[in-house]
């Protein structure tokens, strides 16, 4: 097993995914192959001079500074979960405070 | 207790650019709009939706690296910095990593204990700000406003390079003067358009280890920076004398209570998991580019205070004060252009004229020119020092031209030297002790004299005419 | 001309396979509604095109397949849907797909798995599985799909259709939901070349609201090709390994000799990093996925789930229920090879292979030549159920795809026969904006292939 249960857990916790109990095990198995899969790239030699990859164009193109809001069909109001007083509403932040 | 003590303080400066639309979306960024309401696919974080740069915003950033003497890299890299927050609608805010903007500049400031200090700028970079979640408006829940969502910041990395929460003060001061100069952001602090977090340690004096720092968070006005980093200071110095040690945590400021907190987080050590930003392409800024944000600078406050020095003989510490701000740098270069002396305009400029903007909204009420003909009235003997107060709030208030004012109000002083003895005549009458005295000495009477022709003549006489005339009568007599 | 009716009469005939997620009641009245707006003179007037469920419509919910978007309304649309509604085409619906696009088999969807259309046993490839599906039925002639590693051509080859990957910002991504935003691409399905190649070029060109979206024009289609005189078709050796299937490799022979009957000159090349591939793709994908994926939150959007008092909590039920195992796989993934200390062994190491694996192929065009074939897929479709419980080999089912989107280059499958009725599919990788050559070589190959015979 290339990637613990506490990882998997500590991992989870990080991206905000619950992680039920009888599923652990199962995940951490997986998540386990997946990492040992991926890690072949480690035994090819490392090259520093390698140029980073990016497709798309090679520069950012600006835009002009001109308030143009693109526009909403319908207001947060019809896709919000909770909307009050023109506010998304969440529960208290809890630990976050 | 502090006498053995030095505080090490660096400070994060996040600083919003003044734009009309947001860094990544047309959305407006105007202040004080109902909550989003100024909102987009972009910046509510939709799924599907992507960024488009803002060629203003990274302008300004570029205007303000250069104006920090910062290295502008021609290749930088917007990275995400992944975390998760109400307010933080795409789960990451879009910033700047291990290829920032800008780095390695300086901020020259004067400090209160140890003159002209310059710190280090280790770095400048472009990010987005996040909204705002606002956890009393509802009972048990927190409202979200996502208007500020996207709206374009320079976040401005100061070294360790201070060495008390007066100092930081001062440098930060600086920095908004600086900032404010060139025009890219309006820095109010209570409108959240300047923020400002800071890494505190302390070490015992002689030590250069570094020891372990925290972050002060949510100093909210500028009042609060020195008190803030005070507190702290003390917490820590305090700490390791009772045989403790810092932990690295950060700590809000509470400004109510003047004390600090640690943050209530579980993850203190966040993993905030930076890559580059796949949804935009590198920002790749030309020679061009970057000749023309150099060449929309202004005249930089150092630069501007040096030169008052040298081509209007102002001591050091007026230049300062007069440059202390564009507008007033500007209003009184004009000042002295409409022809007034350039000291005595100093002096207006520094007394007068700034409390009266103070007053006023920040408006300087009187045009240049009108100031360099109330100077002129002085100087010429027209006007007393009093009555030229009074006639620049008159202008103030009103407008008009100085010395029409002046004539109106009957504040024209009396240069007419045959009038001037009419009063000389009637005071030494009036008080013939006192004559007595001075004769026989006591010449500091004088002061006494003037004062009584200046009572008779109800302000009007010249003051030094009338000086001159009263040292010829009691001397002749 | 198709009219509204029978547009969606068909559409409703294919139920059966699960591959439309929108209700027939909405379709029909949304067809209606579409065509009485449709401008006369668009280029695609009339022409009903489906449209994967991971890409904003306003006419159709927008899910991923998934139950953490279930109900969501887009309040906008995607470019390339804007682009298909002014050229007159139909929005025929919103396909089935993996969830967030995240499979190779459409078995990973919350609203249940599609079924090919020729072998309801099978899996009808993934992660477009809906949109292969849909047009290999003859329900629509074209529809759109994305790509990150292959979900357009893996599945065209599955259900015997074409299917075009274009090049990295031909089209615009903007309202296309990203799972990896830098190998994401919209893509398109179409009975024949021609139909896929007339959406393609609709949707193509520039877009100001994605950077990533190249300033040009867009794709202007070539006209079929009398031969493939002067045309330098390269086949990479790793590609045809010794241990392919012997019909797959039939049937590879059998398109490549009629390329040659037509005149192309073939010549091996070699792409030495493709071992590496798959690997890079699976770490470079979940890391930009579990980016992407921090949106979902139910802060803003989407349904909550357990009422947790304290939003942490909230995050983690809603989250952890509302998305599907493999998404929450990959998440987590892309979640450790980006934290500190993992990072340059896993994030930066595959960056640094992307970049050997797109030198590659710019090696073998500049050495003269113009497009590669290979096959798309290592095998016909397989069974439902086959890969599902080992990860690593569904991955494998990418394996001759996933490099066009690690090298951001154009790609495209087309039928080249079949093996006990399953179709094949052969790949045709192009240079960076040079689809016309492309799509060229596709429309002189698909009129000579024997498309449905065994091969
Ligand atoms: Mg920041
Ligand atoms: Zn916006």
């Amino acid at each position: 097993m290339s990637v613990s249960r506490e990882e998997v857990l500590r991992i989870a916790q990080l991206a905000e995914l619950d992680v039920e109990k009888e599923a652990l095990p199962e995940l951490v198995d997986n998540m386990s192959r997946i990492i040992d899969y991926v890690a072949q790239l480690s035994a090819v030699p490392a090259n520093g001079t390698v140029k980073v990859f990016v497709p798309g164009p090679d520069a950012i193109r600006f835009r002009a500074d001109e308030v143009t809001p693109a526009h909403l069909a319908f207001g947060p109001a019809e896709f919000a979960p909770d909307f009050k007083e023109g506010f998304f509403v969440v529960p208290k932040l809890g630990q976050f405070e | 207790m502090s006498s053995s003590w030095e505080t090490i303080i660096g400070l994060e400066t996040h600083v919003q650019l003044r734009t009309k639309s947001k860094m990544f979306c047309g959305c407006a960024t105007a202040f004080g709009a109902p909550p989003n309401t100024q909102v987009c696919p972009v910046c509510l974080g939709l799924p599907g939706a992507l960024p488009m740069p803002n060629g203003a915003a990274i302008g300004l950033a570029v205007r303000a690296a250069l104006a920090l003497g910062c290295t502008v890299h021609p290749k930088s890299v917007f990275a995400r910095k992944n975390y998760f927050y109400p307010d933080l609608p795409k789960g990451y805010q879009i910033s700047q990593f291990d290829q920032p903007l800008a780095t390695n500049g300086t901020l020259s400031f004067l400090a209160p204990e140890r003159g002209i200090v310059t710190a280090g700028v280790v770095r400048l970079h472009l990010e987005e700000d996040a909204g705002k979640s606002i956890h009393d408006r509802f009972p048990k829940a927190t409202a979200v406003d996502l208007n500020r969502s996207g709206v374009p910041l320079i976040e401005i990395v100061g070294g360790p390079d201070l060495r008390s929460p007066a100092e930081a003060r001062a440098y930060l001061q600086t920095l908004k003067q600086l900032l404010e100069y060139i025009g890219i952001s309006d820095c109010d602090m209570e409108k959240g358009s300047l923020r400002v977090d800071a890494n505190v340690s302390v070490r015992r004096a002689g030590e250069t280890a570094l020891n372990t720092r925290t972050e002060v968070k949510n100093i909210n006005s500028f009042a609060f920076v020195e008190k803030a980093l005070t507190v702290e200071r003390d917490r820590q110095i305090a700490l390791i004398e009772s045989g403790g040690a810092v932990t690295q945590q950060t700590m809000l400021y509470d400004s109510k209570e003047n004390a600090v907190r640690p943050q209530r987080s579980k993850e203190e050590s966040h993993d905030y998991r930076y890559f580059p930003e796949p949804d935009l392409p590198p920002l790749v800024l030309t020679p061009e580019f970057v000749a023309e944000q150099q060449s929309a600078l202004p005249e930089l406050p150092a630069a501007k205070r040096d030169r008052f020095v040298a081509t209007y003989a102002l001591s050091r510490e007026h230049a300062t004060v007069v440059t202390s701000n564009r507008a007033v740098a500007d209003y009184y270069e004009n000042v002295v252009r409409a022809g007034a002396e350039p000291q005595a305009a100093a002096n207006w400029v520094m007394t007068e004229a700034l409390a009266d903007a103070k007053d006023h909204q920040e408006q300087l009420r009187v045009a240049p020119g009108a100031l360099a003909q109330i100077v002129a009235l002085v100087k010429g003997g027209t006007l007393s020092h009093q009555a030229a107060k009074k006639v620049f709030g008159e202008v103030a208030a009103k407008g008009g031209e100085p010395r029409t004012i002046a004539e109106a109000l009957g504040l024209i002083q009396v240069a007419d030297s045959n009038v001037v003895a009419g009063w000389v005549t009637d005071v030494l009458g009036a008080h013939a002790s006192e004559v007595g005295r001075y004769k026989s000495g006591e010449t500091k009477l004088m002061a006494f004299f003037v004062g009584q022709v200046m009572r008779a003549s109800k302000g009007k006489a010249d003051p030094k005419l009338a000086q001159r005339v009263l040292e010829e009568k009691l001397t002749a007599s | 001309m198709s009219d509204a009716k029978a547009v969606a009469d068909r559409l409703v005939k294919a139920k059966r396979l699960n591959a439309l997620l929108t209700p027939p009641k909405d379709l029909r009245k949304s067809l209606a509604i579409q065509e009485a707006a449709a401008r006369p003179t668009g280029v695609l007037y009339g022409m009903p095109v489906a449209v994967k469920d991971n890409i904003c419509t306003l006419e159709f919910t927008t899910t991923c397949g998934s139950r953490i978007l279930e109900g969501y309304r887009s309040p906008y649309e995607a470019t390339a849907v804007a682009k298909l509604k002014t050229a007159g085409a139909l929005i025929a619906g919103k396909t089935n797909c993996d969830e967030f696009a995240m499979g190779s088999s459409t078995e990973h969807s919350a609203y249940g798995r599609v079924l090919h259309p020729l072998d309801k046993a099978r899996v009808p490839g993934g992660s477009s599985g809906g949109s292969a599906a849909l047009v290999a039925a003859g329900a629509v002639p074209a529809a759109l799909g994305s790509e990150t590693g292959g979900s357009v051509r893996q599945p065209a080859a599955f259900c015997g259709v074409v299917g075009i990957k274009p090049t990295y910002g031909r089209v615009s991504r903007y309202g296309l939901v990203a799972f990896g935003s830098s190998l994401d691409q919209i893509g398109v399905f179409g009975r024949s070349v021609h139909d896929a190649a007339r959406v393609l070029s609709v949707i193509s060109g520039r877009d100001p609201r994605d950077s990533t979206c190249e300033d040009r024009d867009p794709l202007r289609l070539p006209t079929v090709p009398e031969s493939l005189q002067g045309f330098v078709i390269g086949l990479p050796k790793e590609y045809f390994p010794p241990e392919l299937d012997p019909a797959v490799r039939r049937a590879c022979d059998r398109a490549v000799r009629l390329m040659k009957e037509l005149g192309a000159a073939v010549r091996e090349v070699s792409l030495p990093h493709t071992p590496y591939a798959v690997p890079t793709y699976y770490v470079i994908a979940p890391a930009e996925a579990s980016s992407n994926l921090a949106r979902y939150d139910c802060v803003r959007y989407g349904p909550r789930f357990d009422g947790r008092v304290d939003l942490r909590g909230l995050y983690r039920s809603t989250r952890g229920q509302g998305f599907g195992p493999e998404v929450r796989r990959r998440i987590l993934v892309g979640t450790y090879v980006l934290s500190a200390g993992y990072y340059d062994a896993y994030y930066k190491r595959a960056q640094q292979m992307r970049a050997l694996i797109a030198q590659d192929f710019r090696n073998a065009f500049d050495r003269g030549v113009d497009l590669l074939f290979t096959p798309t897929v290592p095998s016909p479709a397989f069974k439902a159920g086959e890969k599902l419980s080992d990860p690593i080999a569904m991955y494998m089912s990418d394996i001759f795809t996933v490099t066009a989107n690690l090298a951001g280059l154009p790609a495209m499958s087309l039928p080249i026969g079949r093996i006990k009725g399953l179709p094949l599919g052969g790949q045709l990788v192009g240079q960076a904006f040079l689809e016309d050559e492309m799509i060229e070589a596709a429309y002189a190959l698909e009129r000579v292939v024997p498309a449905t015979d065994e091969a």
